[in-house]
């Protein structure tokens, strides 16, 4: 298969959609389902899913799932992800989306907002799993770690539920045309051009 | 209605550890026997169990003048009016009656086991054939028809004894004035006050596994009084602002490089 057809761009491969959705739909489920635990008055949650005892296990079933496509999707991007000196100044210009910048440095692969949002959900994806762990069986672990666990898993959640609402808008209705990077995985060159011209230029030869 | 707020007083004074409290419970909420060993202890389970409610703990005690005290204990479930338990449960499965008391939906009960870490007295227990959380309720079905709880009914020394709650703080008071300086109140002053109080021959720190000033663990507080309210302030926030940013800056559309011309970020 080839990586380029007229002027649209390969930017994923299936392995990269694959583990994204399993990541984010074990996420989604895992936050909908926690929600229904948070909030008691929020009883359309259980009733939508069978009860609260059987929400119960689909939030441990899908926080394993979620564990294991934090790990992959960790192994996956870590590289694309790391920071380089340039994404201090990225940051510095709000990405050019807040207020009328000069032109952004060129991002490589991921911009620096991209990149802070998945090492906050690999730091917080952690914590939510370790202490989900711990509060699975808390009668075998010192009453304090019991404690801080329940804390630091509403901590966590916050975090990335907050981080979340930015990635939807900014992965849909905010940037038209990159949607389909997890879609069909095929952008436009000019979507490139403007998303990741330093990856562009590595990868593909301008066709004359 | 707002019914009677009732207090159980346990006067350890009284008590003579004859476990007649532990047997009326069993007896009074069909709570089967599990087989123990002894470990050196008339203290027999040796703690609480899913279905042991209410334990007397056997404590030898030396003070500091080397005077050595046998010290009796009843404990159990404390009925806090500020109840960690409560504050946790996702269910409502743990509630407040209009005793004030706090008793316990078991059908509504999922197992989640977050009681059992947030009670600052280490109470609920967690039966795991059932997948369900078990804990004294003083009696509520015995309350409901004017009947005192087991225990209370089949103490013979008069050591438990259950009331309205301002006759029995008053009562403890009295009882106390009575006692040796070193005889205490132990329970009205702290989460918000309890539903079982004890008068204490001794000072609370010489007691096993009866904290001296208990209250709802710090990190339930965070948990429920702050990230939980910013679990939705955050995401609602979020969510709020980039609405706004549409509405303000619009998407940001990716352009054609026009020929010779400079690329619009």
């Amino acid at each position: 298969m080839s990586d380029t057809i007229r002027d649209m761009v390969r930017v994923t491969d299936p392995i990269e959609r694959i583990s994204h959705w399993l990541l984010a739909g074990s996420c989604l489920f895992c936050l909908f389902t926690g929600l229904g635990f948070m909030f008691r008055t929020w009883g359309f949650i259980p009733s939508l899913l069978g009860g609260l005892y059987a929400l119960k296990w689909m939030h441990i079933f899908s926080g394993v799932v979620f564990g294991f496509a934090l790990v992959y999707a960790y192994t996956m991007w870590r590289k694309d992800c790391a920071f380089e000196p340039d994404d201090a100044q990225w940051i510095k210009q709000g990405g050019g989306y807040l207020w009328k910048t000069s032109s952004l440095p060129p991002v490589y692969k991921y911009n620096a907002g991209q990149k802070l949002f998945f090492w906050f959900v690999v730091v917080f994806g952690v914590l939510i799993v370790l202490t989900g762990l711990v509060m699975w069986n808390p009668l075998a672990f010192p009453v304090a770690v019991a404690r801080w666990s329940y804390a630091l898993h509403a901590l966590s959640a916050l975090v990335i539920g907050s981080f979340f609402v930015v990635h939807l808008y900014l992965g849909t209705i905010g940037n038209p045309g990159t949607f389909q990077a997890m879609t069909t995985g095929w952008c436009s060159r000019a979507w490139c051009e403007t998303h990741c011209p330093r990856w562009l230029a590595d990868h593909y030869k301008k066709p004359e | 209605m707002k019914k009677t707020e009732y207090v159980k007083l346990i006067d350890t004074t009284r008590c003579t550890a004859c476990r007649g409290c532990q047997v009326a419970c069993k007896q009074w909420n069909e709570m089967p026997a599990s087989r123990t060993r002894n470990f050196g202890s008339y203290q027999n389970p040796p703690d609480l169990q899913w279905n042991t409610w209410t334990l007397i703990r056997f404590q030898e005690y030396a003070d500091k003048n080397g005077d050595f005290k046998w010290l009796f204990r009843k404990d159990g479930c404390m009925h806090c009016t500020e109840a960690a338990c409560i504050k946790v449960c996702p269910s409502g499965a743990l509630y407040h009656t209009d005793y004030g008391t706090v008793a316990l939906n078991r059908s509504a009960c999922i197992g989640c086991k977050a009681c059992v870490s947030a009670c600052p007295f280490d109470i609920p227990r967690y039966n795991q054939a059932t997948d369900k959380i078990y804990k004294c309720d003083l009696c509520y079905t015995r309350l409901h028809e004017g009947q005192k709880p087991a225990c209370v009914l089949s103490c013979p020394t008069g050591a438990i004894t259950i009331g309205e709650k301002k006759a029995m703080i008053e009562a403890a008071y009295n009882r106390v004035a009575k006692l040796d300086g070193k005889a205490t109140v132990y329970g009205d002053k702290f989460v918000g006050g309890t539903h079982v109080m004890y008068i204490l021959s001794e000072n609370p720190a010489a007691y096993d596994k009866l904290p001296s000033n208990p209250k709802v663990p710090a990190s339930v507080i965070l948990w429920k009084n702050l990230f939980k309210p910013f679990t939705l302030i955050g995401m609602g926030a979020v969510a709020g602002m980039a609405a706004l940013h549409y509405l303000i800056k619009g998407p940001h559309e990716v352009h054609e490089k026009k020929e010779g011309g400079e690329h619009d970020v």
